[in-house]
């Protein structure tokens, strides 16, 4: 007997709404297929009506997580458009933010891979933790979210001694915590137990679907936009290129743990080695015709940004391919012949955006075509069920 | 493995299915193939190359044919393939046999441009809403939003 479950369009394991379909043979999914466009807002054909400034704040807006991340991709492609060059104390403070905003993503995944695991207390602190990062990104930026830090040709505010001496010493209470949740989500048994052998990935499979991010470099390939095209000042900054080879979601909660680190410590080398200088250069209002591929590691993976200019102030074409639609396929290919009780937990480790609202699901059996609907929080419920009375799997590997 | 290696290598691999290539920045490179030639040099590329991470398709609305950007990447350089297509007979063949992952953007393409894509092993809409009316492609330049006059259920009009 098969079920068709149908997950979303609304699901609360998701940046965007997507409607994933879902056949189960008992416990176990043996096809999954995905519908997207619920949250498609043409960003892209609007883009095309927009100014080459304005749409600085029209890309900041595709996402709230990483915002930072749209706005420099784009940003940088503009200014190889109009043949500006920034100067390095703009370069570093924009890498800066980049860096912080990885933390605050990885630090957001990290208590939501918890929560889903059914690690409340770890959710509860990783995210208290969380908000030094904010109240560092507010003091550069004086917001939260949308930073509003670009703009072309360098950013818009400066550094001062005050709030660099601010930043390295909060800095220094997050390395201290990061340290502990390295130790916690890597060797705490029942967390690694939850973790382990979820999701599978083969190296094989995440090369062919193409996937990116945190969810490629887990499955064993080394591949990080910082450092094969390495933008920016990413070609000064020392920094390592974090891999685990368990293929699974404890891989990639150890790959994002390990980033953590790095990511403070290039964010001490920023600020240590600030240059002294101006932080951007005036930009000119239209782009001769060319055309650009930028490329950026947002938090979740690879960003590429097309822009084409036709010599007016406006973009003739700009492509956006966020992170997220290149580990759709993957995460099909996860959820196949996984468990049922598996799906938030794999869904969480692509890290689409979690919006906490809580959604229904609704179960349809396949013969009586009788629809049950059930919360998300009941599939929680079930998903730590079924857990808790689980043997520890025996491919559990201690990766550190 | 730098830009000019690369170059060499494509150039001797592939001289009669490469119509240009340019190179106008560090790390990216530009390749002209016809549309015929897609399948053979994305599978030479894999194989020889070892170049099988696809980061996305871009297509582009030229008025008079459709421009197909195929962005490549590996662990040196960001390597796009363009292709053109007329717009009369816009047809062309899925590349998801030799890269799985293509298939989004793949359908993304047949939803926004309104191409053909042969061979496509799925080829279902992606984005576009299920009452969207047919022929209606947004990416295309000459298409244009009109807002449907608002209706306020039980009001005056």
């Amino acid at each position: 007997m098969s079920f068709q479950i149908p997950i979303g369009p609304q699901h609360p394991a998701l940046k965007e709404p997507v409607g994933v379909r879902v056949t189960v043979d008992g416990e176990i999914i043996r096809e999954a297929d995905l519908r997207l466009g619920y949250n498609h807002r043409g960003v892209e054909k609007l883009a095309e009506q927009k100014t080459w400034t304005q749409n600085i704040y029209l890309m900041e807006r595709i996402c709230g997580i990483c915002s930072h991340s749209h706005a420099t991709c784009y940003v940088q492609g503009v200014e190889k458009l109009m043949e500006i060059e920034p100067p390095k104390r703009g370069l570093y403070i924009r890498i800066l933010v980049s860096e912080l905003e990885r933390v605050h993503s990885h630090l957001l995944w990290l208590g939501v891979a918890g929560h889903e695991a059914g690690f409340d207390s770890f959710f509860m602190y990783v995210w208290r933790d969380r908000e030094i990062v904010m109240d560092i990104l507010e003091t550069i930026s004086g917001n939260r979210v949308h930073y509003a830090i670009n703009a072309i040709g360098g950013v818009r505010r400066d550094l001062d001694e005050l709030q660099i001496k601010h930043i390295l010493d909060s800095l220094e209470v997050l390395r201290q915590r990061s340290a502990y949740y390295e130790k916690l989500g890597t060797t705490e048994p029942s967390f690694v137990a939850r973790l382990a052998g979820v999701g599978y990935l083969s190296r094989e499979d995440a090369i062919e679907l193409c996937a990116v991010g945190p969810t490629l470099r887990a499955s064993g390939v080394p591949m990080d936009v910082r450092k094969d095209d390495p933008y920016a000042v990413y070609d000064e900054v020392p920094f390592e290129v974090c891999t685990a080879d368990s293929c699974d979601v404890l891989g990639r909660t150890v790959v994002r743990i390990k980033e953590l680190l790095q990511s403070y410590n290039i964010i001490e080398f920023l600020l240590k080695n600030l240059p002294a200088g101006p932080i951007s250069v005036r930009a000119p209002r239209r782009a001769k015709p060319n055309e650009v591929v930028s490329r950026y590691e947002a938090p979740r993976g690879e960003n590429i940004h097309y822009i084409k200019s036709n010599g007016s102030d406006k973009p003739e074409r700009l492509k956006v391919r966020a992170p997220t639609l290149a580990n759709y396929a993957a995460t099909i290919k996860m959820l196949k012949n996984g468990f049922i009780a598996d799906v938030p937990l794999i869904f969480a480790a692509i890290d689409p955006c979690i919006c906490c609202a809580e959604r229904s699901v609704a179960i349809v059996d396949a013969r009586t075509a009788q629809e049950r609907i059930v919360t998300m929080s009941s599939l929680r419920e079930l998903s730590l069920k079924t857990a808790k009375h689980q043997a520890r799997k025996r491919e559990a590997e201690w990766p550190l | 493995m730098n830009d000019q290696v690369l170059i060499d290598k494509i150039n001797e691999g592939l001289k009669d299915k490469v119509v240009a290539i340019t190179n106008p920045a560090p790390r990216r490179l530009f390749l002209q193939v016809t549309a015929d030639n897609l399948l053979p040099v994305v599978g030479w590329l894999k194989h020889e190359l070892g170049i099988t991470h696809l980061s996305t398709i871009s297509g582009l609305d030229l008025g008079q044919s459709f421009e197909l950007l195929y962005h490549f990447a590996n662990n040196c350089c960001a390597l796009t393939l363009r292709t053109e297509i007329p717009r009369e007979q816009p047809v062309l063949t899925s590349i998801c046999e030799i890269i799985p992952g293509a298939i989004l953007y793949e359908r993304e393409l047949q939803d926004m441009f309104g191409i053909t894509v042969q061979n496509i092993p799925d080829g279902r809409p992606l984005l576009l809403p299920d009452d969207w009316p047919a022929g209606n492609y947004p990416l295309r330049k000459d298409w244009k939003y009109e807002r449907p006059p608002e209706v306020i259920p039980g009001g005056k009009s």
